[in-house]
């Protein structure tokens, strides 16, 4: 039987829910990764390593594994994978969507250029090199804009400012996370610029979709009920069915068909994110794959089948015009990050669980290990998922069982450094800063937690 | 049934009149598997909490409890009490196998020798905990446990490993608590981001 290759490097969230949606389906599968396996050995048909920075020659690579085992579809879990699942399905033969829609969409810059050419409302936007003088670029800038990196994900670097001062200060925030190492070996080219935009207010909603040859097909809108007006943008709940009025919910899938067609996006799963204002929906990201972490937990359509199930009979050239997303109301609270420390102790899980709607929590970091926030933080602390009659019995669910949760941190400025595996150093030192270790300032107030002796 | 070395006794009677509980029992039981062979649990018990179908072993000075389900397993075992650099403590030498299921000694066998010396390459480890109605449960340790990667070693190789040695094996489940894992080989990040090792 043809194989599916599902290409996911080492860091993904979602292999649990890929794999076991293809165990389901019975089919046969072949992880792409960035790294090698560890057993890879003993199942050279199941596993395949590919180079995900370098598409051509990961493409190359992936042909050359399909002599000996034919693939019948390429499907990219995360965003690193996206470009390469074109390129190899372009080489391959196989339905998907074009590697210039794939790459315009994987560039925050260049997306915001053709939805603005496509005659999509858009903010004002420029692009500005890390290497300018914050100083001097801010002379073009109108606010309040917003700081962000072209290419990375789950907020990660985007920065609010609402006057030449914390534009400075934001735009070098965003150029020490794009000077790191591990996002120049990611991010590549698209590491040497900022994007700034003007600040879009209103309500914040995403849409998880899936494109059949240019089709769109909506399999859920989500509202985020949490205010997002910066400076950070943690993303805290999703909860679906949406409440926007029926007529504004139409627009917003409008929109976001128009612009998936603005960028040459045709075949594949879709997640959008948009703002909502009395000027209609804003198309905010676009990101030709589904939702990130373990969000996707939120959907599950008839007869029990999960996205991923949906996602991988899609790709298989399988009808799921029919799947419908079930009745319930369902969301997802990724757990915010309190403060920048050690995880010491996590008191109230089993309160939590015990909240009416509560399905289940999933806590991602292990005590231990170092929590960073945005727009620094590269990890989910943990989700919450619930299931309720009403978006509102889902919300208020989400919130009951985050109140039940306290978290004991160690501050990085009382840890050795020994124990701060992960936190990049200037983070560090900006908490030590912070905390009056290096030079005195006030200590910013502490939410949602405690801190441990 | 059990042997207990004179050095031991003496060290545990040495506890037990340290903790001021003269009088207790020592429970001994098989909590499950690992790497290194059977997991063993031993405290200090009430001689009151015997159940009726303990198998009980008078050590002289002490009595110990031992469990039904554990007693088999037990049968021909000593209790050591060693001294050395490396390693100083309680140590049970157990002649007993395993696994009784011929079934289940297969799987211990995959993973003793095609699936722990691979996964030993980033840290980790795998232990059977059972077999039951042809599906093997098993915990991954050390660099395997909380890695983002667990999910693919558990499909794409353990459990190919596993079927191929022992096709009457349908499905293999890991019980792992990841959630602990506190030295994954590889941890998720937003967006899949690039590989740590890149």
């Amino acid at each position: 039987m043809d194989r599916l290759l599902l290409l996911m490097t080492t860091t993904t969230y979602r292999a649990g829910a890929f794999l076991e949606a293809a165990r389901r389906l019975g089919v046969p599968v072949v992880v792409g990764s960035d790294q090698p396996q560890v057993l890879a050995a003993a199942n050279p048909g199941g596993n395949l390593t590919a180079n995900f920075v370098n598409p051509d020659e990961g493409t190359r690579t992936i042909v050359e594994f399909s002599g000996q085992y034919p693939i019948r579809a390429v499907l990219a879990a995360d965003d690193q994978g996206v470009i390469l699942a074109a390129s190899a399905s372009a080489a391959l033969g196989l339905p998907h969507n074009s590697v210039e829609a794939v790459v315009a969409a994987r560039n925050k810059y260049r997306t915001r250029k053709m939805l603005a050419q496509a005659g999509i409302p858009s903010p004002v936007f420029q692009r500005i090199p890390i290497d300018a003088d914050p100083e001097e670029a801010v002379r073009e800038v109108s606010f309040p804009c917003v700081l962000k990196p072209l290419s990375l994900a789950g907020s990660r670097g985007v920065i609010r400012a609402d006057n030449p001062r914390e534009f400075a200060a934001a735009f070098r925030r965003v150029e020490a996370i794009l000077r790191q190492p591990e996002v120049v070996a990611q991010a590549g080219e698209f590491s040497r610029h900022i994007l700034v935009e003007g600040f879009i207010s209103g309500r914040e909603v995403a849409l998880e979709g899936l494109l059949s040859h240019g089709r769109l097909k909506v399999l859920a809108l989500f509202d985020k009920p949490d205010p997002l007006d910066g400076p950070f943008f943690e993303e805290t709940i999703y909860v679906t069915p949406s409440r926007l009025p029926a007529a504004m919910q139409e627009r917003t899938i409008t929109r976001t068909a128009e612009a998936l067609k603005a960028l040459g996006l045709r075949h594949g799963p879709v997640h959008v994110e948009l703002r909502v204002n009395d000027q209609g929906p804003w198309v905010i990201e676009i990101a030709p794959r589904s939702i990130g972490g373990l969000c996707s937990k939120t959907l599950r359509f008839v007869d029990g089948i999960s996205l991923e199930q949906l996602i991988l009979r899609h790709s298989l050239g399988y009808g799921v015009e029919s799947l419908e997303r079930e009745g319930q109301a369902a969301g997802v609270m990724m757990i915010p990050i309190p403060e920048a420390g050690i995880l010491r102790e996590i008191q109230g899980q089993a309160q939590a669980e015990g909240v009416p709607g509560i399905q289940e929590i999933r806590l991602t970091i292990p005590v231990g290990q170092a929590l960073v926030p945005p727009p620094e933080g590269t990890r989910y602390l943990g989700f919450i998922f619930a299931r309720g009659e009403t978006p509102e019995q889902v919300e208020g669910s989400l919130r009951g069982a985050q109140r039940c949760l306290t978290f004991a941190i160690t501050p990085l400025d009382d840890v050795a450094a020994s124990e701060c595996a992960g936190v990049p150093a200037y983070v560090r030192r900006r908490e030590m800063e912070k905390a009056g270790s290096i030079r005195s300032r006030p200590r910013l107030p502490a939410g949602g937690s405690r801190r441990s002796e | 049934m059990l042997t207990i070395s004179d050095l031991a006794k003496k060290k545990i009677l040495a506890l037990l009149g340290a903790e001021g509980r003269q009088g207790s029992a020592l429970r001994m039981a098989i909590m499950g598997r690992g790497p290194a062979g059977f997991l063993y649990d031993l405290r200090f018990v009430e001689g009151t909490t015997k159940a009726p179908e303990d198998v009980v072993v008078d050590a002289g000075g002490f009595q110990v409890f031992i469990d039904p389900d554990s007693a088999p397993k037990l049968k021909g075992a000593t209790l050591e009490f060693v001294e050395g650099v490396q390693q100083t403590g309680f140590r049970i030498d157990n002649p007993n196998p395993l696994w009784d299921d011929p079934k289940a000694r297969a799987v211990q066998e995959a993973i003793d020798t095609k699936i722990n010396p691979g996964v030993a390459a980033h840290g980790g480890f795998v232990s059977l905990l059972d077999v039951k109605d042809d599906i093997a449960y098993v915990a991954l340790g050390g660099g395997c446990q909380g890695c983002g990667m667990a999910n693919v070693t558990l499909k794409q190789g353990i459990e190919v490993i596993i079927r191929e040695a022992v096709p009457e094996i349908h499905q293999v489940i890991d019980t792992t608590d990841h959630a602990g894992g506190t030295n994954p080989y590889y941890q998720p990040s937003k967006g899949g981001g690039a590989s740590p090792f890149a």
